[in-house]
């Protein structure tokens, strides 16, 4: 069946089957920057934002949440208009092979937009369901603050 | 996997979800987090609860409703806010990861009882009240819905009862290496004390043989008494929780460490009096 | 000192990696493309009577299946190593005896993965179950053979003896162990038990493969080894090489799990002879099953010495269960040796014995690490042991015993891999100030003396603290057997195309790589178009391992701009009138020595190249094998608290010091070391495969193996230490193993520092603990 999903602030029409999860659904659109390490809900390299709130979404069926706001990394920011957030893990070094980033980006930007001051505990919080494997987590927790604090020098609001 | 053919349903009223779950082969929705681990292919139907309004957590009376639809999160955020509910937050909180608990619902998490579950303990400590439709509306004890089986009927959850109780003094303590791991067990310990004499004890452990167990042994033992080193220590002996051996650990291993969790629970609400 | 060495330049795929724009091998999808799914054995040993799969076949959708009865049995190794491979030749794509659970059956493919998953169950497969070998003490020998008249055969001549079950075997003596031990005073022997790791990167494996518009057969793949990938498919498969392409787009880590040729020959075939795109994206599941992983070790070791430290002789013996298939037996092997013992250099009679023999477990294969993860935690307790018995500090002892600048060791020739190895004196080396500095950042001396098992701060208390240490070498690339090699061409604007076979998995190297060639040109990175693994557009790169890539890869790429540079004098001197050695590179301009204003820039050079007088396209290539491999050193020290009443480790502090050489990217090495911590840790706190009575692995999923979330990561301070190797390009080294291999043996020795107690067996799970705590 075709049914319409609201991604990054557009509408768009998926052809999908009702026991297909969003991950599936994302990957079969184009949307390849959700990736999939595990499909059990476990490493959270498929997340994206339903409404804001970071989930897993190989653990969500499509079929149950065609009125929630979907939006992936690339709504966050993309290479053409990066996120003060995406660009600051690239100055930070916390991207080595980047297949976790963009869940890693994901979870930083929803935890900055509600809590722009967070604690180092808030944040290791926040990325708790997001699994890395290359940088032992050190300097994606440092991009994490070190956006937190240019946001605060700078008087600026997380977009 | 579940069937292609899996047809959904969006009900707006609770006895309209109710009616369509006694069919063959359609259960509930929720987050959605467990269907796909656990459901057969024998499931033909979805009934998603995002329409019946049970998303809610209210106070009234002195008691507090969780409606069933609510998310780990919603608890954990409403414990923030309010201060209260704060031995129920602290389990869900450390509870799988931050994806999860903003899907997990607690109807669902009632309902499908895995045996690393961190929900049930702090709930029974808190003698918290399920209430459940099915050809009836019923509200029953969460232990009652337990040892009577009900959980295993097809029904649907509607919403958690907690007492709001601020004298109550609790915690939890659940064994897991890492952050992101399914835990040996979780044990919770309620205690309501008056001028340093215990009067009320609700002691709950799961992850044990049987998934949960009611300590009352050392309930028993710890009422009218007050909480000092010798007093834990005692009770800790009528604490006996009963494992069973798993590919990891050993049932003595997590006897013992049952133990000395229990321990330091206890302990750690001697500090909070 | 350097503009574009030694500096934080960022990724130059940083931003389309953390944009999502980047793509990973899952990510290209063709049309009419074929789903692949492979039914894997059930059975730890077992033969294969019959495969029925005309049910399979009927099934709408279902377009091929391979199995032994459609592909031909050819014998080879997956080990992605240089040809001949240091591996046997014991492996057949489809074969009909199984010797692991998740050993390949056969494969289906399908319209649709659903569909493939489906042809799958259908399958009947007809098994005749065999006993197995279950236990790596009980191979060697055993009258089941796991390995029987199969032709499987050593490719390079090195001892086999599969009617042994023996893999592997290695021998290297310096002096006359026997003789020296018998002589000491004093005596320790030692053993210690590694587990399974798994290397856990989140980008599962996955290969697609298509036929281009010529008919060639075109790979992308999940591969730290491109060019190994091109001629084992092209054996296994029987195509030719010039008929086959392999690229690796972006990876999603590989730690070694990838230096493995799996998926590739699969669909390969499948695309061969059905001429429609493949694809095949292992599962989780799969990934920890049906890859590699750390092989099981036990080692063991006897020490003979003298009151006052000096060692005299030394044994370091090696078992390591090679699993079901021989890959990396050898060689990860012969690295437990060659990895750890040259650090004591001055011990003049040793002994490394080892042996890698067939179970039917789970395969080992290459991993961070390589033999020394598995070495590192007996050897370092043992002269944690001499230490405490001879009243020394072990830090001091490490100083004054450990290898010097200039100085040698009889092993590094004793032992290659598979063959004699090569001779080398240390060219640099800041070993000394790591340990110095890592003592100092750790508080090493106050707290081993406050710490102790008798000491007042330990007594009678539940949770007690230690703090234990551990100095290591690991190597840079394998002399004279490896080879990499780089291409640049320039372009109208003055910017470069940098063409180089080595293989990016996220270490950054195709930056690293960059700023290498941006130092010879004094241009910045961002005048280099860097591609990178891809057999028909990049020169030959034996891939990523045995840290090579900076140092060698590194290496051929600074020839390559060095002959680029030499080109670039010429155009520019002729422009300007000037002779060669009067002209000389100024910030992306050839400028007259004699007066900076006489200039010209990159673009005006390259287009009066191409376009104007004189016209030749600006380029060049190198090769470069390596005479040595120049090894890093590290330093590491570990603060630990054991809860003596549940056995649970919490490390409180990690230190580590390391000498890289130059670290080309300060950020991107520190990455290394942290991430190789943060692995080292998990391996050595809880990481094992948990079997079932019939060899299954059990926990193989990331929530029942058990991965550190952010939140569960100590403090951890790292500091590089520089050195300056000639040999390596502006100084450099390699950085990417051996930060893994300080987590065992340290906390061991922290544990002892704790509770008086050693430990035996990794990980150091809570309960093993508790039962070492618990022994008198």
């Amino acid at each position: 069946m075709k049914l319409e999903f609201k991604i990054n602030n557009t509408s768009k029409a998926f052809e999908l089957l009702p026991n297909e999860t969003l991950l599936n659904v994302l990957r079969n659109n184009d949307f390849t920057e959700v990736k999939c390490g595990c499909n059990e809900g476990e490493c959270g390299s498929c997340t994206v934002l339903l409404d804001g709130k970071p989930v897993n979404s190989c653990q969500v069926l499509a079929m149950s949440v065609q009125e929630k706001e979907i939006t992936t990394v690339k709504g966050i920011g993309t290479l053409y208009t990066p996120h003060l957030l995406q660009k600051t893990f690239v100055e930070a070094g916390a991207d080595q092979c980047g297949f976790c980033s963009p869940g890693m980006v994901l979870a930083s930007y929803s935890l900055l937009k509600e809590n722009p001051k967070p604690t180092r505990e808030e944040i290791l919080t926040a990325l708790d369901g997001n699994l890395c494997r290359c940088t032992g987590y050190v300097k994606i927790v440092d991009a994490v603050e070190m956006t937190a604090q240019k946001l605060q020098t700078n008087n600026l609001e997380m977009e | 996997m579940l069937h292609q053919n899996l047809e959904w349903f969006f009900p707006h009223k609770v006895e309209e979800a109710v009616k369509l779950i006694e069919q063959q082969g359609v259960i509930l929705h929720g987050g959605g987090t467990r269907i796909l681990k656990t459901s057969p292919k024998s499931i033909r139907g979805l009934v998603d609860v995002g329409k019946l309004n049970l998303n809610y957590i209210h106070h009234a009376d002195k008691q507090i409703s969780i409606g069933a639809a609510s998310t780990y999160d919603d608890v954990i955020r409403y414990s923030a806010k309010t201060k209260k509910l704060s031995l129920l937050a602290q389990a869900l909180s450390e509870a799988a990861s931050t994806p999860l608990r903003n899907r997990i619902t607690i109807g669902g998490s009632l309902k499908d009882f895995p045996i690393w579950s961190s929900l049930y303990a702090p709930l029974l400590a808190l003698n918290a009240q399920i209430e459940i439709a099915d050809k009836h509306d019923k509200v029953i004890s969460l232990e009652e819905y337990l040892e009577t089986g009900v959980i295993k009927t097809k029904h649907l959850i509607k919403r958690i009862i907690v007492e709001d109780e601020p004298h109550l003094i609790g915690g939890v303590k659940r064994f897991a290496l890492i952050r992101f791991e399914y835990p040996l067990f979780t044990v919770a310990v309620a205690l309501r004390v008056k001028k340093k004499i215990i009067s009320e004890a609700r002691i709950y452990i799961t992850g044990v043989k049987g998934r949960h167990k009611h300590c009352k042994r050392a309930e028993h033992f710890l009422l009218e008494k007050e909480l000092t080193d010798d007093i834990i220590q005692q009770a800790t002996k009528h604490f006996t929780p009963k494992f069973v051996s798993d590919y990891k650990y050993s049932a003595e291993y997590k006897e013992q460490t049952a133990k000395v969790f229990f321990t330091d629970l206890l302990q750690e609400l001697k500090g909070k009096l | 000192m350097f503009k574009y060495v030694n500096q934080p330049i960022e990724k130059i795929d940083g931003l389309a990696l953390v944009t999502g724009e980047e793509k990973y091998t899952d990510d290209f999808s063709f049309n009419n493309m074929l789903y692949v799914s492979v039914l894997h054995s059930g059975y730890a040993y077992a033969k294969i009577i019959d495969i029925d799969d005309t049910e399979a076949r009927k099934m709408h959708g279902v377009v091929e299946i391979l199995s032994y009865k459609n592909v031909n049995q050819i014998l080879y190794t997956t080990a992605g190593q240089g040809y001949p491979e240091p591996s046997p030749y014991d492996t057949l794509l489809f074969g009909k005896t199984m010797r692991f659970v998740g050993d390949n059956v056969c494969a289906v493919a399908a319209e649709t993965k659903e569909i493939a998953d489906e042809a799958i169950k259908k399958i009947k497969v007809t098994y005749k179950e065999l006993k197995p070998i279950l236990n790596l003490e009980k191979s060697e020998g055993s009258p089941i053979i796991i390995h029987k008249d199969d032709g499987a055969f050593p490719k390079i001549p090195v001892f086999y003896d599969a009617k042994k079950n023996i893999a592997s075997k290695v021998e290297a003596n310096v002096g006359d162990f026997d003789k020296a031990f018998k002589k000491s005073s004093r005596k320790i022997e030692f053993d210690f038990y590694c587990s399974y790791g798994a290397h856990c990167a989140i980008e599962p494996h996955a290969s697609v493969s298509y036929l281009d518009l010529r008919g060639r057969l075109v790979i992308i793949s999940t591969t730290q080894v491109p060019f190994h990938v091109r001629r084992i498919v092209s054996h296994v498969a029987e195509i030719p090489v010039s008929k086959i392409r392999v690229i690796k787009p972006r990876l999603g880590g590989g730690f070694g799990g990838k230096q493995e040729i799996l998926l590739e020959p699969i669909v390969a075939l499948m695309t061969w002879r059905t001429k429609r795109p493949a694809k095949l994206v292992y599962s989780r599941r799969e990934v920890f099953k049906s890859t590699r992983c750390r092989h099981e070790y036990k080692t063991k070791l006897e020490v003979g010495y003298e009151a006052d430290g000096t060692i005299n002789a030394l044994h370091l013996d090696a078992l390591e269960n090679a699993g079901g298939y021989g890959s990396h037996a050898l060689t990860v092997l012969a690295n437990a040796g060659s990895k750890t013992l040259p650090l004591l250099n001055k011990i003049e009679n040793l002994r490394f014995t080892g042996m890698g023999v067939y179970t039917n477990l789970p395969v080992g294969g290459a991993y961070r690490g390589y033999g020394a993860t598995e070495a590192y935690p007996g050897y370092a307790q043992a002269i944690d042991m001499v230490c405490e018995d001879c009243g020394l500090d072990v830090v001091e002892y490490y100083k004054k015993w450990c290898i010097k600048s200039g100085e040698t060791s009889a092993i590094f020739q004793a032992l290659g891999e598979g063959k004699e190895g090569v001779a080398m004196n240390i060219g640099s080396t800041s070993l000394v100030e790591c340990l110095d500095e890592g003592a100092k950042l750790s508080d090493w001396y106050a707290k081993r003396k406050l710490y102790g098992p008798d000491s007042e701060y330990n007594k009678g208390k539940r949770l007690k603290r230690g703090i234990g240490m551990v100095a290591m070498m690991q190597g840079s690339a394998i002399p004279e057997i490896d080879m990499a090699s780089a291409y640049i061409k320039m372009n109208d604007d003055g910017s470069f195309n940098l063409n180089v076979g080595a293989t990016d998995l996220g270490t950054g190297s195709d930056t690293v790589l960059a700023q290498i060639a941006s130092e010879v040109l004094d241009t910045p990175v961002e005048s280099f178009i860097v591609y990178s693994s891809d057999t028909d557009f990049t020169p030959f790169d034996t891939g990523a391992y045995a840290s090579s890539t900076t140092y060698l890869s590194g290496q051929a790429v600074r020839k390559c701009a060095e002959e680029i540079k030499k080109q670039i004098l010429k155009v520019g001197a002729e422009m300007l009138s000037l002779s060669n050695d009067e002209v000389e590179l100024n910030d992306s301009r050839v400028t007259a020595k004699e007066n900076i204003k006489e200039e010209v820039s990159f673009a005006e050079i390259c287009q009066y190249s191409l376009y104007q007088k004189n016209q030749f396209q600006i380029q060049a290539t190198a090769s470069h094998i390596s005479p040595k491999s120049p090894p890093p050193f590290a330093v590491h020290f570990i603060e630990i608290e054991v809860d003596t009443f549940t056995g649970i480790i919490k490390v409180l502090n990690y230190t580590a010091t390391v000498d890289c050489g130059t670290p080309i990217n300060p950020v991107t090495s520190e990455g290394q070391v942290e991430g190789a911590i943060v692995n080292g840790l998990s391996y050595a706190l809880f990481e094992n495969y948990y079997f079932s009575p019939h060899g299954k692995m059990l926990n193989d999923t990331f929530g029942k193996f058990g991965v550190y979330t952010a939140f569960d990561v100590p403090p951890i301070k790292v500091k590089l230490i520089k050195s300056y190797e000639e040999t390596g390009p502006y100084g450099a080294k390699s950085i990417s193993e051996i930060n893994i291999n300080g987590a065992l043996p340290a906390i061991a020795n922290a544990f002892y520092n704790a509770t008086g107690k050693r430990l035996h067996n990794g990980p150091f799970a809570p309960e093993s603990i508790l039962k070492v705590l618990s022994e008198k």
